[in-house]
Parts: C-alpha cells; structure tokens; sequence
C-alpha cells in the first residue's frame, strides 16, 4: 500500500484544496459576502453599547461598552460559521452540486468535510479579527492583550461550522435552517453571556447556559480581552474542543449517507 | 491472465491486444520480450446495488483494456451512472462476498485516492462553480491535483486549446453555452493527464456539431495519448461512433455486450422496414405472407426486419412513401429486441 499511498496529493494538500475553493469563490463577490457580517456587529456596538451603555454605565467591572465588545469578538464568528456550513453547504450540496465535481478528484468525504469546518473556522478568525480591529480604533479594547482573542474566534467558526454541517445532515430541505437560525442561535446570543452575564440568570437556567455552545467562546474571548484568566477557561476549552471534534465525525458519518450513493 | 514467454527479433510485432514487456537481452543480442493479454484497466465482477427497494445494479460483470473505448448504452435508470460512480467511490456497493472491483489493480472500496488520482471523471450533471470564470475553474481543480504555477498555468492553456475554449478563458461560467459548459467539465477532467476518463453522459443535451467535436477529441484521447475511455450514453450513434465495446443495460442487468458491429451483423437482421402508422399492416402483410421478414413493434411503430432489402421493397410496394423507412438497422432496434422495450418510451 505505501508505494500506492504515494500517487496521491497528500493530507494538507487534499483539506487545504477544499479550503482554496472556498476562498476563491468567496472572495469573487466580497463585499457583498463580507460587508454585511462585518456592519452588523458595528450597529450593534453602536446602536446597543454606545446608546444603551448611556443608562448602563458598568457591567461585571468594566464598562459596558467594553463587555459588550469583548462578547461581539465570536458572535459574528458563529453567526457567519454557522450560516457557511447549513445555507452554503445545502446550497453546494443540493442546488449547484459541486461536491459532486469535486469528489471527483482525488479527495475523500473527509477531507472535504474538514476542509468545510477549516473554512468556517477561518471565517471565524477573520470576522473576530475585524472587531478587534475596530473596537481597539475606537479605543474600547486593548490590542496589546487582546491579540489572541481571534484564535477563540477561529475556534468558535470551526465549533459552528461542525453544528452547522449536522444540521445540513438533518435538514430536508433549505427553509428549515430558519429554525436554526431563529429558533436557536439568535436566543442563545443573549442566554450567553454576550449582553449581560449568566450570573444575572435566574438560578434554575443558569446550569442550561453552561450548556450552551456560546457561552464558552464567549468567556473565552473575554477572558483574552480584558486580561482575566481564570482556571474556568481551559472547561470552555475543552468544552470547545470536545464538542468540535464530535460534532465534526458526526457530520461525516451522516452526510457521508448524502454525499456516497 | 495468460503469458507466454517468447524469444524474438525485436521486429516481430505481437498481436493485437497482446502486450510485450521487454524483460531482458540475453548475451547473443537476442531480446527476450514476454507477451501477455493484457490487464484490464476496469475489470468488475458480480457486482450489486440497490437503493432501499430499488435494485439499481444486478449481478454484473465487465472488462475494460487499455485504450480501448467502452459505451454503457441503455435507458434512464438501467444503472449505468450508478456503476460508474461505484468506480471511484461515489457509491458503494452491496457488500456482497463474491463482488469484485479493481481499477489499475486497486479496489475502489479500499482505496478510492490512488484511482482518482490518476483517473479523470466527469459527471452527469453540471458542478462547476458559475460565479468563476473557465480558468479559475480549471485553477482550482488544478490545486486538487497539487498542480501549481506555472505548470499548472501551461496545463490550462493546453486544455484550453484542446477543447476549443481558449477564447472564453475569462468569461464567467454563467455564460457559457450548454455545449462549452460540457466541454469545460471534460477539460477539467483531463488536467491530471488521466490514463482512464469516466464519462457520464458527455453529450447529453447538446447540438449536433458540439457532440462531433466531443467525440473527435475524445476519439484523439485514445489514439494519442491511449487514454482509455468508459463512458454512458443514451446516443446509439455516439456508442457507435466511440465505442471498441457496447455493454447494453437495462432494469440494472447486462442485457448484451460486444463490438458494436458484430453486435448488429450477429443478433439482428441487416435492414428494417418502419412502419409509421401500424393500422397499415393488413396491407403490408397481404394474407399474412410476409415475405420471409420478420416482425416486431409496438402500437404505435411496426417493424419488419429482413437480411434481404428487396424482400422489405416488396412488403412496402402498396403503401405510400410517406408512412414508411427503409433503412439499415441499428443499435436502437437491437435493444427494442433484447429487451422489448423502446429506448425512448423510458428517457
């Protein structure tokens, strides 16, 4: 077999081909497919921490402004994770059928399923990147010890982007990824620490916000940000690390069933 | 697998279809060639599929040689995209104990990485990236073959030229005709030099000139560069044309296989007489004589076959030119035959 083995590309070059594709097309049409994920934690920066922080004033220690966008440093990663893998995989999938050119070349179910995860995760760090960037401009975050808090965002796009790819394996079709959407990530967005903190929760819900994917790369993130470490990082990490990871193999055995007649 | 070793002057050609392998020069200069048939590149026996209740591929068994051109001819749903999927791993078979597959000696199931790598697919249906123009296309599949640069860029350009598409480079998929779409894809497929191009209905759904030009190309393929060809068509014509071997399907079963003129000259009559309207049998067929010809059909097209053109010339005398053909038969007429069934009623 190993002289075999040899014939094809190997590993990296078989992910990384999926992930190139990806940014190829993405980028074909950039503004409108990265203007939008990036204007919509700026409004809420804005339109929530600068109007509604008037009447705040400080949350958990720091200013609410500053919590606030120590929080928005994953959320537009999730949201633009997610979105990659259930709307843009069932579209490749289903409707333009280029997995279908593209497991034609010398590729396996697996390698394009992490190739997907990869790129959702990049998605993740560079949107987590673009907060940073604004957010230290307008001098709410300090870039200096916020530096790494775009690997939680890499880390919270691989995480979604393996919940995204279930649920393009449970889906019938296109419009119930609206429950997804609507149903689950948008409430878990304020259950999650990102607005204010599940210690304010009422005690009985305060265990089901541990549970929730949000709530770690969350305090993660702002852990990094304002400097915090506290040893109840390395749950969120492994938490993170855990569920990506199961999340990843479940997603290639079931959509192995829709990609392998 | 028969060899038979031989010592021969270099000048004795081996027969056809026979391979020689030059295994040594004994010390008096004669060389020692070991003659051989040759492998087959795709060899599949016993194999099965079915979709839920569906049986899609029954008990079936093919070889293909190398260079050679193989057409999988049959309806809708006779299972032959499944089985060129099942090739390459885009499907699995039944796990059935006495199935075999191998594609250069590897067994698809075990390792689909190494046949893809040196086999060029293209697919049925179109799956190529619209927003992006031809050479981006190309490019990106390019990288899935670790082809990168400048060689990658030649590669391109050669293909390009090849398929007679170099003036279209930066145009976007999207605007592209159906006919320059299919050749984009068979391009692509071929990026990799392929030694084997799978092909699913390469001209389904295209003109007249653009399915000549396909066949032309792939007709250079395999006398060029011995490309060895599988390809599935619903055009008689084009297994015709191409085709070394016809393998003729239907509901999932081998219905007949061999060269596409042996196949004609030895299962059906040499000339057909069509009647188009069938309530003009009585007569054709006055007193029932029919003249030695034999008859087939359905209700709506009536058939009679004869080795001899002046016995269908006979039958035909007192009906009007316009409600009949004569004229040679064909690979349609064979599967109506075989199976009972026109082709067209089920695409």
């Amino acid at each position: 077999m190993s002289s075999s083995s040899l014939r094809y590309p190997p590993l990296w070059n078989r992910v990384g081909s999926v992930w190139y594709r990806h940014l190829r097309v993405y980028s074909q049409n950039l503004i409108s497919n990265a203007l939008p994920p990036f204007l919509e934690p700026l409004i809420f920066l804005v339109g929530i921490g600068v109007g509604l922080g008037q009447f705040i004033g400080r949350m958990d220690g720091v200013p609410y402004i500053e919590y606030l966008a120590s929080g928005l440093l994953v959320t537009t990663a999730m949201f633009t994770a997610a979105f990659e893998c259930s709307f843009g995989t069932y579209i490749r999938l289903e409707f333009d059928k280029v997995y279908d050119g593209m497991l034609a070349a010398p590729i396996t179910v697996t390698n394009l399923l992490v190739g997907e995860v990869l790129w959702a995760a990049t998605k993740g760090l560079v949107f987590s990147l673009t907060v940073l960037i604004i957010a230290s401009v307008f001098g709410i975050l300090n870039p200096a010890t916020a530096a790494l808090a775009p690997i939680v965002g890499f880390m919270t796009g691989a995480m979604f982007g393996a919940f995204g790819l279930v649920a393009t394996s449970i889906v019938n079709n296109i419009s119930q990824f609206n429950f997804l959407f609507s149903g689950f990530l948008s409430p878990m967005f304020f259950f999650s620490g990102v607005v204010f903190p599940i210690s304010r929760l009422p005690a009985v819900v305060r265990p089901l916000a541990e549970v929730l994917p949000l709530t770690h790369p969350v305090r993660l993130a702002r852990a990094i940000a304002l400097d915090r470490l506290e040893p109840i990082i390395v749950w969120d990490v492994a938490y993170m690390l855990i569920v990506t990871v199961g999340l990843t193999i479940l997603a290639i055995v079931r959509l192995r069933r829709r990609l392998v007649d | 697998m028969c060899f038979k070793l031989a010592v021969a002057c270099p000048s004795i050609l081996p027969e056809a279809n026979h391979r020689r392998e030059k295994i040594g020069v004994s010390s008096s200069g004669v060389h020692v060639y070991l003659y051989g048939m040759q492998n087959p590149v795709i060899s599949v026996e016993h194999l099965f599929k079915s979709y839920r209740k569906v049986r899609a591929v029954l008990d079936l068994n093919f070889e293909v040689f190398p260079r050679t051109c193989v057409a999988f001819l049959g309806p809708n749903g006779a299972g032959k995209t499944t089985t060129m999927k099942m090739l390459y791993g885009k499907a699995a078979p039944d796990g059935n104990p006495k199935t075999k597959i191998t594609v250069f000696g590897t067994d698809p199931r075990r390792d689909e990485l190494s046949i893809k790598a040196i086999a060029g697919v293209a697919p049925q249906e179109e799956n190529l990236d619209l927003e992006l123009n031809v050479v981006q296309n190309l490019r990106i599949f390019a990288n899935f073959y670790r082809m990168r640069g400048r060689a990658a860029t030649a590669r391109i350009e050669e293909l390009l030229r090849f398929m007679e598409l170099s003036e279209k480079r930066t145009a976007r998929v999207r605007e592209l005709s159906g006919g320059m779409k299919r050749r984009l894809i068979i391009a692509r497929a071929l990026l990799n030099r392929p030694r084997l191009l799978i092909l699913d209905e390469p001209t389904t759904g295209l003109d007249p000139q653009v399915r000549r030009l396909i066949w032309e190309k792939l007709h250079n393929l395999m006398k060029t560069e011995g490309v060895t060809i599988l390809l599935t068509t619903h055009y008689m014509e084009e297994a015709y044309q191409l085709a070394d071997n016809i393998v003729i399907m239907d509901k999932g079963r081998k219905v007949i296989e061999g060269e596409p003129r042996r196949l004609l000259s030895d299962n059906i009559e040499k000339y057909v007489l069509e009647l188009l309207d069938p309530s003009l049998q009585a007569r054709v067929e006055h007193n029932g004589n029919l003249n030695g010809c034999r008859k087939d059909g359905d209700a709506q097209r009536v058939l009679y076959y004869s080795e001899d053109l002046q016995s269908l010339e006979r039958l035909s005398a007192e009906i009007k030119q316009r409600d009949y053909i004569i004229r040679e038969s064909n690979l349609e007429d064979l599967f109506l035959q075989t199976t009972g069934r026109r082709l067209n009623e089920l695409q």
